[in-house]
């Protein structure tokens, strides 16, 4: 390997999350939730997976913390692999991925109060008790919360506030990475934009690692330097975020990146997909976006295509984008 | 419009009327007022979009209005008025024109949809309860609502439950029902928050095509203020229970008012502007609901806040645009410390 390890501490290669479901009276089938997804994460950056619901961007996550158990390809962190670990290097390995989710109610014990939640992560970093009330009042002051918040209760704080907690609670163990699965989705924007502007500061002051996984394009544009697109279990366009968001070539991602109601863009005809994303458990044949796509060709409905770099720029898994029609198709469009 | 009858103080071309309304949830500290004496009113064909946080008092102000209040909550001061005669809205009246004059869609369509009873069914049902038209027809009408709504075989459909449909699909469902019996005000409260950005395009687009087909005003109720500039001609802003701001669309884009407004409008990142390195965010939280307010309820959140905000409650009033309102002491006011006319974004 080139780069040296420390650079980039996770690596995740062609993994593959299947699922196998038995109807009552069916035969068993499998749905391929995730499918030869590939991505690296460096230190210190924040990549952005978008992409509608069952595109199986939780099953990425949910597989990297080891929720899931992966159906086939590999993770590495820091070089090392890091696939069906069992016992205590599954702890070790969980002290140095942490996950914050949507809803802080899931994650938080109700009858847990904030001293004990973030206490446990304490513990499991292998700090005696003593020394846990000068931390957890520090990990508070770190997420902007009052000391005083250490003796209450989930239910006695505000949506933003519980999921500071969950951060101040991921930040114990000192990961390298931290999954935020849809972390800010459940809170007002008031709210959010402090919990963004937060995430950020640990980022510049720990160089932690952010694998953000989101519906809402906005969010990522703010947040990631790298985004990846997926759709029906695969990445159709992976790329900087100046390069996705600037220059979208997929003609998913432009759908999805006009689809964003925003106040600016207020007026201006948003280019419209038709239909619904298909069932992951019987995808169409060829490239899965076939059927809802404006441009697709007669290829598109029977080859699959693969995601390659476009002209040096971001990858896009597209058969118009590289036969290098795009152009004719976007000037058709504004016609 | 027969206008004869109709007070004076009645918009003429309006489908409802609130009055100072007022609603609150019984409490052991404070009057546990949710909605604190909001006025305003919908326009034949109007498009308006009622923009809050959660708590923010913006759904139970749809529930007011089709008088589907929670118990033990209850409407402790005001008036509606709704319907092709803008009568009086009571629980007594609203019988009667509750899916009719009025008729509302959720956030999720599975909790106002009948699990346990076939589309076609939930949709007939409606057209025959307050159409009084035959089993035939309701059923060839209810193929057409569907097929109007874009879904794609309205007979199968027609024989489903809703549990097999996806979300986009079920909204489509809740919205035929909604326009089944041609309403002159249609409340879409969160439409489509539930919904993917695709599918929720979509359902906007249908929302606007069939509001216009019907002659049906709107009211959307949405925390995502970029949904409501995209769909809405007029805007309402609350916070706490309050009308904060409320106009036209583009003024309240182009020229925010309300602290609170301008804060809503920066703190959501743009797609297309060049991204600053931190979002603009209001520190603190909304008041907790029912909670007694003295003065403004955003002074504590509030930079530009005085001690009379905190002393005195601003009521709505319009600056030079007449139909430009905004409850705030510092709006308009050069004299005012850190003055709004600088800080606009």
């Amino acid at each position: 390997m080139t780069t040296p390890a420390t650079d980039v501490p996770l690596k995740v290669e062609g993994l593959k999350v299947y699922f196998r479901v038995r109807r009552a009276f069916g035969k068993a089938r499998s749905i391929k939730a995730v499918n030869d997804v590939s991505f690296e994460l460096r230190s210190g950056e924040t990549l952005g997976i978008a992409g509608e619901s069952g595109s199986g961007k939780s099953s990425v996550a949910r597989s990297l913390v080891q929720l899931t158990r992966p159906t086939g390809g590999t993770i590495s962190l820091s070089g090392a692999p890091v696939m069906n670990l069992t016992g205590q290097r599954l702890k070790r390995f969980r002290r140095r991925m942490q996950m914050v989710y949507q809803d802080p109610y899931d994650s938080l014990d109700p009858r847990i109060s904030v001293h004990d939640a973030i206490g446990e992560a304490l513990s499991v970093r292998g700090l005696a008790r003593a020394e846990h009330k000068g931390e957890v009042i520090q990990l508070l002051e770190r997420v902007k919360l009052p000391a005083s918040v250490a003796e209450r209760y989930p239910n006695q704080l505000s949506g933003g506030q519980r999921q500071r907690v969950s951060i101040a609670r991921a930040l114990a163990v000192n990961p390298e990475i931290i999954i935020c699965d849809e972390a800010v989705a459940a809170l007002d924007v008031s709210i959010r934009a402090q919990v963004l502007n937060l995430l950020k500061d640990i980022q510049h002051d720990t160089g932690v690692g952010y694998l953000f996984i989101s519906h809402d394009l906005s969010t990522l544009r703010f947040m990631a330097d790298h985004v990846a697109i997926m759709y029906v279990g695969r990445i159709v366009e992976h790329g900087t975020s100046e390069e996705v968001f600037s220059n979208p070539q997929h003609p998913y991602t432009r759908a999805l990146i006009a689809a964003v109601p925003s106040v600016t863009s207020r007026g201006h005809r948003r280019l419209k997909l038709s239909g619904e994303p298909p069932d992951p458990g019987n995808p169409p044949s060829g490239c899965p976006f076939h059927p809802r796509c404006p441009e697709a060709i007669d290829q598109c409905r029977t080859e699959r295509p693969e995601l390659l770099t476009t002209d040096g720029a971001q990858k896009v898994a597209c058969h118009v984008v590289q036969l290098g029609r795009t152009r004719v198709a976007a000037s058709g469009e504004s016609a | 419009m027969p206008t004869e009858h109709v007070e004076p103080l009645l918009l003429t071309d309006a489908v409802v009327v609130v009055d100072n309304l007022s609603v609150a949830f019984p409490s052991r500290s404070g009057s546990g007022e949710v909605i604190r004496s909001i006025s305003f009113s919908v326009k034949v064909g109007q498009r308006v979009g009622l923009v809050g946080e959660s708590g923010s008092g913006k759904s139970l102000t749809a529930r007011a209005i089709m008088q589907l209040i929670p118990a033990p909550g209850e409407i402790t001061a005001g008036e509606i008025h709704v319907g092709d005669d803008l009568a009086l809205a009571t629980v007594a009246s609203a019988k009667k024109w509750r899916g009719t004059s009025v008729a509302m869609i959720t956030q999720d369509p599975l909790s106002s949809l009948n699990p346990l009873v076939r589309i076609g069914v939930q949709i007939t049902e409606m057209l025959r309860h307050h159409r009084h038209v035959s089993r035939a027809d309701a059923r060839q009408r209810a193929v057409e609502l569907l097929n109007a709504v874009g879904i794609p075989n309205p007979k199968r459909t027609m024989r489903q439950f809703p549990s097999v449909l996806s979300g986009g699909m079920r909204q489509r469902v809740a919205l035929a029902i909604a326009i089944s019996c041609n309403p002159r005000l249609l409340i879409a409260d969160e439409p489509t928050t539930a919904l993917d950005v695709t599918i929720q395009a979509q359902v906007l687009d249908l929302l606007e095509t069939m509001s216009r087909e019907h002659n049906s005003a709107v009211l959307l109720i949405s925390h995502d203020l970029g949904v409501v500039a995209n769909f809405c001609e007029e805007i309402l802003v609350m916070y706490a229970g309050k009308i904060v701001e409320s106009g036209p669309t583009t003024s309240i884009l182009d020229g925010p008012l309300h602290p609170y407004t301008r804060a809503l409008l920066t703190s959501v990142p743009s797609m297309t502007e060049e991204l600053p390195e931190r979002l603009s965010s209001i520190a603190g939280s909304p008041p907790a609901g029912g909670v007694d307010v003295v003065g403004c309820a955003f002074a504590p959140r509030c930079p530009l806040a005085q001690s009379m905000c905190r002393e005195v409650n601003p009521e709505l009033r319009h600056l030079d645009d007449p139909d430009q309102h905004v409850a705030c002491h510092a709006a308009g006011d050069p004299l005012w410390p850190s003055s709004l006319a600088e800080a606009r974004p």
